[in-house]
């Protein structure tokens, strides 16, 4: 007698941590992130919890938890950005990669600008910026010119925070297929709040 | 070189369209208030032409919405204006306004005769030097005498050939030119007739769709807005004009609360990043409290990409 196939990793993980269908959705897409992007320091943000805006209306609208973690590689760089990285000879992996919070949702789910409004009223302002002291052992020269142009780039990107010449705030949104034939392919894009043009590809 | 209409300009409005019949209204519209608009007229000759279009331009009703609201231009019902306008017209305005054409005519009769007269000695200075250089080029490279001598018998011949061929047939052509004045085919109606904004066919402000807060919102940043069509979508964002520039979003207008599908924001997201624009997704706030001042809309928009993982 042949038995059932063992479950695969994710469904056994899904059906672990609850049978909710949002937890399950957050769990697939924080699972993707974690082994197929490589994605470190997850965590999962409900609302309800830790609400960093007051707001009573915010709250009401919005309810679907965030996913927030540290990518391997930056996942973005606003096009105005990139030519001053260009200029001050700074490359991609000079920068550390910063906390990009990420938006579960579903192929078939109800979407609205209210909606997404609300998730970015609901967004932090600053991200949390990695420690300028993070390296430490190494102390050779072309790594102290590189540090020099990371703290003026720092400076810059504080500046252009305030402005949102590079952009305002910024989420990744990550959509599962699921459902009758979902494949269990996951998409991710980036939305950005306001008029923000286009990286040159 | 840059003229500037009298303003508000008119905006004819013909059978459900927007149009402008005025090459100096277009040219100002597009260089002082990044309106483009679409030209749609053909030749005559060609009706079916599909490229290179003229005038008249037509606007979108949001592009004349615009216009009016910031007093640049103002609707008239075409058709009833211009048969009053006719009736009323008299006859010493037509006269006027006729004489007035044929002067025009022997105007630009003139100066297309002065243009050709201009580029003729042009081109035979040019056929001179030539000659010159070459018969020297001739004369250093050949020492031997004899030939030199054929040479220089037959250069005079070829230099009054030249000098006959291009002179007599050309100024007779211009003489014929500067007698006849070109017959100028008006392509506005105003004038001759008389508008004013506040005349009894001008037209209450156009019927807009409820993408137009984000049109205007887009366009008081400075964007082109062209039909998004090609791209599957309500309107493209030009950073600049379209002449020069790429367009830089994909445009799409939603309601505050309307039920969006979730897969068009990928698709539209998937294909201008595909064809290296944005994709922008905007509409008017509703707040839940109402605010004292209604008039200060405000717009949320939003930018999205590919993220490439």
């Amino acid at each position: 007698m042949a038995s059932a196939p063992e479950p695969s990793s994710l469904t056994t993980l899904i059906s672990n941590t609850g049978s909710h269908p949002i937890s399950a959705l957050t769990t697939q897409i924080l699972h993707d992130l974690r082994y197929q992007h490589l994605w470190t320091s997850l965590q999962i943000h409900t609302p309800s919890k830790d609400s960093p805006s007051t707001g009573e209306q915010q709250q009401q609208h919005y309810s679907t938890p965030l996913i927030s973690g540290i990518p391997p590689h930056r996942i973005y760089t606003h096009p105005d950005e990139q030519l001053y990285m260009l200029e001050s000879g700074l490359r991609d992996e000079d920068i550390l990669p910063e906390r990009v919070f990420v938006l579960p949702t579903a192929q078939d789910q109800s979407w609205s600008l209210q909606k997404m409004a609300a998730v970015f009223d609901y967004l932090p302002d600053t991200e949390e910026r990695p420690s300028l002291s993070g390296g430490d052992d190494e102390v050779n020269g072309s790594t102290k010119a590189v540090a020099a142009h990371l703290a003026e780039y720092y400076k810059q990107t504080d500046k252009a925070r305030a402005t949102k010449e590079w952009g305002g705030k910024r989420i990744l949104l990550a959509m599962a297929n699921r459902g009758m034939g979902g494949d269990g392919t996951i998409v991710y894009y980036i939305i950005q709040e306001g008029i923000v043009k286009p990286r040159q590809n | 070189m840059a003229t500037i209409p009298t303003l508000p300009i008119p905006i004819s409005y013909i059978t459900d369209r927007y149009l402008l019949f005025s090459i100096d209204a277009v040219m100002y519209l597009r260089r002082e208030h990044h309106i483009c608009g679409v030209p749609i007229g053909t030749l005559p000759q060609i009706p079916q032409q599909n490229v290179f279009l003229g005038l008249p331009l037509e606007l979108t009703p949001e592009e004349a919405r615009l216009l009016v609201e910031k007093g640049i231009a103002f609707i008239i019902d075409e058709a009833s204006s211009h048969n009053s306008g006719l009736k009323t017209l008299g006859k010493e305005d037509k006269s006027g306004y006729l004489l007035e054409l044929e002067q025009e005519g022997q105007r630009a009769a003139r100066l297309q005769a002065e243009r050709k007269e201009i580029q003729r000695e042009e081109a035979l200075k040019q056929i001179s030097h030539k000659i010159n250089a070459e018969s020297e080029v001739i004369q250093a490279r050949d020492p031997a005498g004899d030939l030199n001598a054929l040479e220089d018998s037959e250069d005079p011949g070829l230099f009054t050939s030249y000098h006959q061929s291009g002179n007599q047939p050309a100024s007779s052509r211009a003489s014929v030119v500067s007698g006849a004045p070109m017959s100028i085919t008006p392509a506005t109606s105003y004038p001759p007739l008389q508008t004013l904004s506040s005349c009894e066919f001008s037209m209450p402000l156009p019927n807009v769709p409820t993408s137009y807060p984000l049109f205007a919102h887009l366009h008081s940043k400075g964007y082109f807005l062209a039909p998004g069509l090609r791209f599957g979508c309500q309107y493209l964002a030009y950073p600049g004009d379209p002449l020069r520039f790429h367009s830089h979003f994909l445009v799409v207008s939603a309601e505050w609360d309307e039920e969006i599908d979730l897969l068009d924001l990928i698709v539209c997201g998937r294909l201008g990043t595909g064809v290296k624009k944005g994709f922008l997704l905007g509409g008017v706030e509703k707040k839940s409290h109402v605010s004292e001042d209604q008039d200060s809309q405000s717009i949320r928009t939003f930018s999205l990409e590919w993220a490439g993982m």
